[in-house]
Formats: structure tokens, sequence, C-alpha cells
């Protein structure tokens, strides 16, 4: 009997020991470098059902239908979905992070040396916003069902939380170097930029979305004039009161 | 009348001797409204492991031999079996229906045939294990069959306790699942289901019952053996109370309430004890979801979902395939 529970017991530390590596999926780095390899971010399971389920989206649209073929192509079965505690909402999430992973393999800037002339970080955001918006590409006239998942009230936190991490990964990968606080305007104006292209582009007919790409030309040439006018009025305003200071001083006032 | 005598004499003599058995139980024999509650917040913590070195195991807050507590938890579901439905509702406010129909709803079963095309499998083969009563059994044919227009999901539901057989039997009647082959019964212990082969079962739900089994583990193990690849073991259990607040008006609620319904209502105060008393004793959140992840499943996300703040709780865990 005792002889047993011992063995019973070995067993657990063994099982426990070699289910490790599946915990370690979990443990996530809460710091963001590049020279840290950070790992997947889905378990293997969830991902294979996932990536499957993605595959049936442009037929049978975000739905649970789509999870289900997934699963089955992936080897499960019907009853796996329950594997995905958000069902659809699992499904848009994966998109949404596997597309913003992505960005940093599929979009390659040429060094500064070769092309003679260097690419400014507004033209890299730019180039880094319509591959993110290409990749939508082949779901996108099913993308009107994902926004209308994600805009509802329980999963809406999560999808803002997704879209400021694309914003952040976006300024990241065009080398974003700030530190004031234009670091909180710029990710938030990108992520409004990006929010209204994609919605755009979900009633785009235009061939090879032209128009998409020159709606979004011309709203980052809104923030470029804005910013541009609200930097022109603070240095206005910055050059008036110091006159205006200085004028008061020199009638003799201590000031 | 005569059933209803001999039950209440072997309920009489199962308890008494229950009690005899463990002989010097730390607990008075004599146990008024205002005992029970001082009792319950003394023994707020009692040792957690579940079976100790010589063989015993727990019975609510009492220590019984490992080879008595099936016999206890049986004479416990005999004795409650007819009033069980009126009861769940005055102790829960109706609440348990809700989650029950959510618990189901979240499993979706059935195969939609529209939707999912020619296939060699119809329908799921499910198993409810304590499920004595048919309530979760009902519900899943019922969506299996107006929500997925599914007519072949079948549902076997499982029970140690003949009485609570008989009164899910009775039930049935009043469905239209009676005579079909969709709906069956068998008497079993859900820690040795040898009737049932390996990898043929898609669905294992347990609800409100797991926490009366002698060796969960074991169970869950069989689970795991019965489940095809894929396959979905779901268990809605009562759980920890997250909120502090609303934990000490829960406490208050079950151990001077809900006894004491017990007493009124099914005139068996010491069944209901038990009930409260083993619901204190069942693991919490996470280390369920961590027996239940050691039994070799996958849990999805964090692996439960509190109902109520955490009066029940769902958890879930996938056989890998």
């Amino acid at each position: 009997m005792a002889s047993r529970r011992t063995s019973s017991v070995l067993l657990g530390t063994f099982r426990a020991a070699s289910r490790r590596p599946a915990t370690t999926w979990r443990q996530r780095c809460c710091y963001h470098s590049y020279e840290y390899n950070s790992p997947p971010p889905f378990p293997p399971a969830e991902s294979a059902i996932l990536s499957a389920a993605l595959s049936h989206v442009p037929s049978y649209g975000f739905t649970a239908d789509a999870l289900r073929l997934g699963a089955r192509d992936a080897g499960y079965m019907d009853v796996s979905t329950n594997l995905l505690p958000r069902g659809v909402f699992d499904l848009i999430n994966y998109h949404l992070v596997s597309q913003r992973l992505a960005l940093k393999n599929s979009v390659q800037f040429p060094s500064a040396g070769e092309q003679g002339k260097k690419l400014g970080t507004g033209s890299k955001v730019r180039t880094l916003t319509l591959a993110r918006l290409r990749a939508n590409e082949p779901i996108i006239h099913r993308w009107q069902e994902a926004l209308a998942i994600m805009a509802q009230p329980s999963y809406a936190p999560a999808s803002l939380a997704e879209l400021a991490r694309l914003a952040d990964e976006m300024w990241y990968l065009a080398g974003d170097e700030s530190v004031d606080s234009s670091w909180y305007t710029k990710r938030a104006s990108l992520s409004a930029i990006y929010s209204a292209t994609e919605v755009f582009m979900t009633q785009d007919t235009s061939k090879d979305f032209i128009e998409t790409e020159k709606f979004l030309d011309s709203r980052l040439g809104d923030v470029m004039k804005i910013g541009g006018f609200i930097g022109a009025l603070t240095e206005w305003t910055d050059y008036t009161r110091h006159s205006a200071v200085n004028v008061l001083r020199s009638k003799g006032m201590r000031v | 009348m005569n059933a209803h005598s001999a039950r209440a004499l072997i309920r009489g003599q199962l308890l008494a001797g229950g009690r005899r058995a463990v002989g010097s139980v730390e607990r008075e024999q004599y146990r008024c409204f205002s005992c029970t509650v001082r009792q319950a917040q003394q023994q707020q913590t009692p040792p957690k492991t579940a079976q100790n070195k010589d063989g015993t195991t727990h019975f609510g807050f009492e220590t019984v031999a490992e080879a008595l507590k099936e016999q206890k938890v049986r004479g416990v579901f005999s004795s409650v079996a007819s009033s069980y439905d009126t009861m769940n509702d005055l102790m829960s406010l109706g609440i348990h229906r809700l989650w029950k129909d959510h618990f189901v709803r979240n499993l979706n079963p059935g195969r939609n045939p529209l939707t999912s095309g020619p296939s060699e499998q119809k329908g799921w083969n499910i198993l409810d294990i304590a499920g004595g009563t048919g309530d979760i059994a009902f519900r899943m044919l019922d969506h299996a069959s107006t929500i997925n227009h599914d007519a072949h999901t079948k549902v076997t539901v499982a029970d140690i306790n003949p009485e609570m057989l008989a009164e899910g039997r009775k039930r049935a009647l009043e469905t239209p699942y009676a005579r079909s082959s969709r709906l069956n019964f068998i008497e079993a212990n859900a820690e040795k289901l040898d009737m049932i082969p390996d990898s043929s079962i898609d669905l294992y739900t347990v609800a409100f019952g797991i926490r009366n089994f002698t060796h969960k583990e074991a169970a869950i193990r069989e689970a795991y053996r019965v489940l095809k690849p894929g396959g979905v073991f779901a268990v809605l259990e009562f759980s920890k109370v997250n909120n502090g607040l609303f934990d000490a008006v829960y406490k208050r609620w079950s151990f001077s309430a809900i006894p004491l319904i017990g007493q009124l209502v099914a005139g068996d105060r010491d069944s209901y004890q038990y009930l409260v008393e083993s619901i204190e004793r069942f693991p919490s959140q996470t280390e369920f979801r961590d027996m239940i992840k050691d039994a070799g499943f996958l849990v999805p996300g964090q692996g439960w979902e509190d109902l109520t703040g955490g009066i029940a709780a769902i958890h879930k865990g996938v056989k890998p395939a």
C-alpha cells in the first residue's frame, strides 16, 4: 500500500516536471526588448484550432461554425471549441495578435547607407499602417462582423487594449524614440487614424484599395497640419508672453 | 407510505450507524441554531488533505473512514431525492436554474446538420455523471434539439444513487425523451466506469456532484479515460467567493439558513448540514484547476469561470488530441 502511494507520488512529480515546458507559454516578459525572444502568444492546441479556423473565415465569417470547422481540421471535435473561453472573440483576437506580431517580419526598411536618403519616421509609420491594413484584405468582406463583436461591451476593453498595442508596435518599429508627452499623443492619434481607416476599408470597392490609401494619406496629412498648427500656436503664445513680460519689466514693474 | 417509512428507517440507521462508527467525532450531538454558526466559524479552515494516511477522508467537517463516505453520501442523497428540486430553489433562491442554463448554453451541445455537413458521426455522446434527477440531461437534449436541430445527441445519466435515478426516470416521463434511445440511466460509481469503453464520450459533465466523490483525482482520471481525444470535461460546482464582504454574507446564509430550510422543508437537518460543510471543504478554483491539469487535460484560458461572484464555478478541461 505504502509503496504504491510513493510510486504515485513519484509519478505525480514526474508528470509535473514534464508539464513544465507547457506552462512557460503563459509566462510573459514584463518589458519590451528586441533582444528578448518573446514566447508564442498562444498555446499550441489553441493556435492549431484558431489558425485552421481562420482559413474558414472568408466563407463562414467570424462565427462559431468557422471555429468548429477549424477544430475539425486540427484533429479536434466540435466540442473542443470549449477550449476557447471567449468563443468567436478569441478567433478575432488571434487574427489581431498574429497580424500585429507579423509586422516586424513583413515590413523591412532599407538601412540608411544603401538608398542615399533615409526614410523619415512619418513615412515609416505610413508604410507600417498600410502593411497592417493589407493584412486584413483576405477577410475584409467579413471584417464588419468582427468590428461588431469587438464593440460588444464585454470585449471592448480587450479590443481597445489590442489597438493600443498595435499603435505602440508601429511606432516602435518606425524607430520612434520620443520620451516626452508626444509619446502619448503619437499613439493616440495613430490609433484613431488606424481604426478610422480600417472602417473606411470595409466599404472600399476601389481597385487594390487605392481609395483607402488616399484616405490614410489625408488623415495623416490632417495630423501633420494640426500638429504644425499647434506647434506654431505654442511658439506664438510663448513669444507673445515673453514680450509682454519684457515690456512690463522695461516699465519698471517687478515681474 | 410504506416505502417512505422504510426509507426513513434506513436513513435513520445509516446516519446513526455512521455516527456510531465514527465514534469520537469532535462534535457535540446536540446542535442548535447558534451552535451551528459558531461551529462553522471555528472550523473555517479545516485541514486540506483530502485523503489522510490512515485511509480516512472527510465527510463535511467530520473525518470518516474512506469506505464509509460513499455509503454516507448515498444516505444523504437518498433522503433528499424527493424534495431535491424544491430545496435547491429555496437554498439558492432559484439561481441554480440560471447556473445550469448558462452551463449548458455555454457548452452548446449538439451537432447542427445544416452547417456541419455530412459526416460519419451524428450527434454528441454525452455522459452526465451524478446527474440522477436529469436536470442537466434534459437541458442538454433540449438545447441540442431546439438550438442545433440535432435529433441524434445522446445523454447517459449515471448516478451512484438509485433513489436519485428513480426521481430522474419519473421526471423523464414528462419530457419527449422518456422512451427514445437518446436518454438512458445507469447506476455507476464515477471512479469505476467499467461499462463505458475508452475514448467513447464527447462531453463529460458533473453538475454539483464531484464535491461528494471520495477520490476526486480517481474520478478525473476515469473521465480522461472515457473521453475521446478532444473531448471536454466540464464541471459545475460550488466554489470560493472572491469578495470578502459578500463571502461573510454568503457564509452566514449557508451555515444558518440552509440547514434550517432543510429542517423545515425536507425534515432533514443533517443532510443539509453535510451539504454546506462539503461546499466549504471543496478545493478553491485554482486548486481544482490544477487537479484537472494534473490529470492531463488542457484548460481553457484561466481554467474556470466564476458564477455569482464565485459561489459556483464552471471548470473545463479538454483532452489533448
